[in-house]
């Protein structure tokens, strides 16, 4: 006698292939072992109930994406990993509980990295990411929602004295704290970024204060042959930056457009250092699906945005640019050395 | 009437490395691309293959002045595997990092950015107060006339250039091509490249613009 299976089985077996990463119809009816109408026809009531979602791919076949809902841009997790946090973000409200307290958003994600990172709590196989703010759990840290003990932790006992440990150290501002979990893991290009963000929040800096940052900055900038426009828009923000400087104009008259490209630049660099995140872990996703299904519409839409800073800053520096005057530019005799070593290089 | 200037990519760039305080030091070329600039005599027209490659030419050379920080952090890294590197680039990023490999880096980043933003700043000036004309732009540069010259000449970025020309001097009075490129757009060179259009595309009645090589002038 054959079993047929239920409709609500089949959604089930879709959602649970979804797991890894998005299929096409054909690649799911294969797994869940159905035909292509029932499987496209799951999928609809699937999508309409905010389950799934379909993505076009490149050769234009429907694929399918689970939405998560509850992991950084839906990359996925396993089911374990998700208990295992589930846990560790219970046991984290109920210290901050004990204590008469709820933790910010920051403060929640970060406590739950100490505890990830410390060896000695069992947990370092749960996957981080690098993103805005610094490390965080690749789950989604939510302080409003409320979370159960899915499974039992080996060392509770020691997770435990980490959080606490970790609230009683933990600084009055979340930017301290942010500061100093990069400082911590020694990210230089986090470190140089928060430092920017704090001159240009002033009303009032030298222009060397944040010329000197964004040397350092361009020293910590990767330069990656797979993501050139990482290094690529990072220099031409900062030659907008410098040539007004050397055209003499005081750059905090500027603060708008500097802060606001700066800030869109560091959103794109983020997003680049959470796919480093991914592909360098324990358990490296594959980088083309990671940017096909995940992360590449995100990545575009906030180059545009950062193209768009751009040209706002590039035409306040072509309003100055009639006040340049080359030769009351003072140059090192080491410039000349450089230039003579590349006399007759054109970039060929 | 003096006749317009179609300029190439080159002549720009090295116009940008001309600085008065080094007059007298300065690789011979920098100052005839100087002196044709600064005594302009006729119009100067720049063409939009031109402007893309002056950014990509300022890009790569930020790259370069990056992967040779990068090195003086960490002398391990091997310029040889490095993708951003051409095998002509190779002896001059060893050069700059031989000069300044002892040097502290938060120095010589400044060095390598006050040499960038000076020539980008010289640039953006010549296209805004010297340019008279920016031509074809790069959606209607032809492949069939680049892929012609690319029968002759290698360099991808010279043909859209150059076809830009021919396409442009089919409807103009001539005017002159201004190179500073040896190598690529030598006369001989040239002169092959006129010769294979003679021969082969002829129907096709393209008119070459005079060549004025500023590699081949006193």
């Amino acid at each position: 006698m054959v079993n047929r299976k239920s409709s609500e089985q089949i959604k089930e077996e879709i959602l649970s292939c979804l797991n890894e990463c998005p299929l096409s119809i054909e690649q799911i009816r294969l797994k869940v072992d159905s035909n292509w109408s029932t499987v496209n026809s799951h999928l609809d009531e699937l999508a309409r109930s905010g389950k799934v979602k379909e993505l076009l791919s490149n050769d234009k076949a429907k694929i399918y994406q689970k939405i998560l809902g509850d992991t950084y841009f839906d990359i996925p997790i396993t089911e374990e990993e998700r208990k295992k946090f589930k846990t560790l973000f219970s046991l984290i409200l109920q210290e901050y509980k004990l204590q008469g307290k709820l933790p910010k958003r920051t403060c929640f994600a970060k406590c739950a990295v100490q505890v990830i990172k410390d060896e000695s709590s069992g947990l370092s196989d749960l996957p981080t990411i690098w993103y805005l703010y610094g490390m965080i759990p690749q789950m989604i840290a939510d302080p409003s929602l409320e979370y159960f003990e899915e499974v039992p932790l080996k060392n509770k006992q020691k997770i435990k004295e980490i959080i606490i440990e970790f609230i009683k150290n933990e600084p009055e501002s979340t930017k301290k704290l942010n500061q100093n979990q990069h400082k911590k893991y020694g990210e230089e290009l986090y470190i140089v970024a928060d430092e920017i963000f704090t001159v240009l929040s002033k009303k009032e800096w030298n222009n060397s204060e944040l010329i000197e940052l964004l040397n350092k900055f361009f020293i910590a900038c990767p330069i990656d042959f797979d993501f050139p426009e990482i290094f690529d828009l990072t220099e031409k923000v900062f030659s907008l930056i410098e040539k007004l400087d050397l055209l003499g104009e005081k750059l905090c008259e500027h603060r708008k457009e500097i802060l606001l490209t700066f800030d869109s630049l560091w959103k794109f660099i983020a997003l680049y250092k959470l796919y480093q995140s991914k592909i360098k872990c324990k358990n490296p996703m594959n980088k083309e699906h990671l940017l096909k299904f995940y992360l590449g519409n995100f990545i575009e839409s906030r180059k545009t945005t950062l193209k768009e800073n751009i040209a706002e800053l590039n035409t306040t520096y072509l309003n100055n640019l009639s006040k340049f005057d080359a030769n009351k530019i003072k140059l090192p005799d080491e410039v000349k050395e450089i230039r003579k070593i590349m006399e007759d290089w054109s970039g060929d | 009437m003096e006749k317009d200037n179609f300029l190439d990519t080159n002549v720009i760039f090295s116009y940008s490395n001309y600085h008065e305080q080094f007059k007298d030091d300065l690789p011979p070329i920098v100052g005839k691309c100087y002196n044709f600039i600064s005594n302009k005599r006729g119009r100067f027209i720049v063409c939009f293959a031109a402007l893309e490659e002056l950014q990509e030419i300022i890009i790569k050379r930020a790259r370069i002045h990056k992967i040779v920080l990068d090195k003086i952090q960490d002398p391990n890294i091997d310029f040889e595997n490095n993708s951003f590197l051409s095998k002509r680039d190779i002896p001059r990023v060893k050069k700059i990092y031989e000069k300044f490999k002892g040097y502290k880096i938060e120095v010589v980043v400044n060095y390598f950015k006050l040499e960038r933003r000076l020539s980008e700043l010289v640039i953006q000036k010549f296209l805004e107060n010297m340019t008279d004309e920016r031509v074809v732009p790069i959606e209607q540069i032809e492949t069939v006339i680049i892929n012609e010259i690319n029968d002759i000449i290698t360099n991808r970025a010279d043909c859209k250039i150059l076809a830009s020309a021919l396409q442009i001097q089919k409807s103009r009075d001539l005017f002159i091509f201004v190179t500073a490129d040896g190598k690529d757009l030598s006369p001989d060179i040239y002169n092959s490249l006129k010769e294979h259009f003679e021969i082969n595309h002829k129907k096709e009645g393209h008119i070459f613009p005079e060549l004025l090589n500023l590699m081949f002038t006193d």
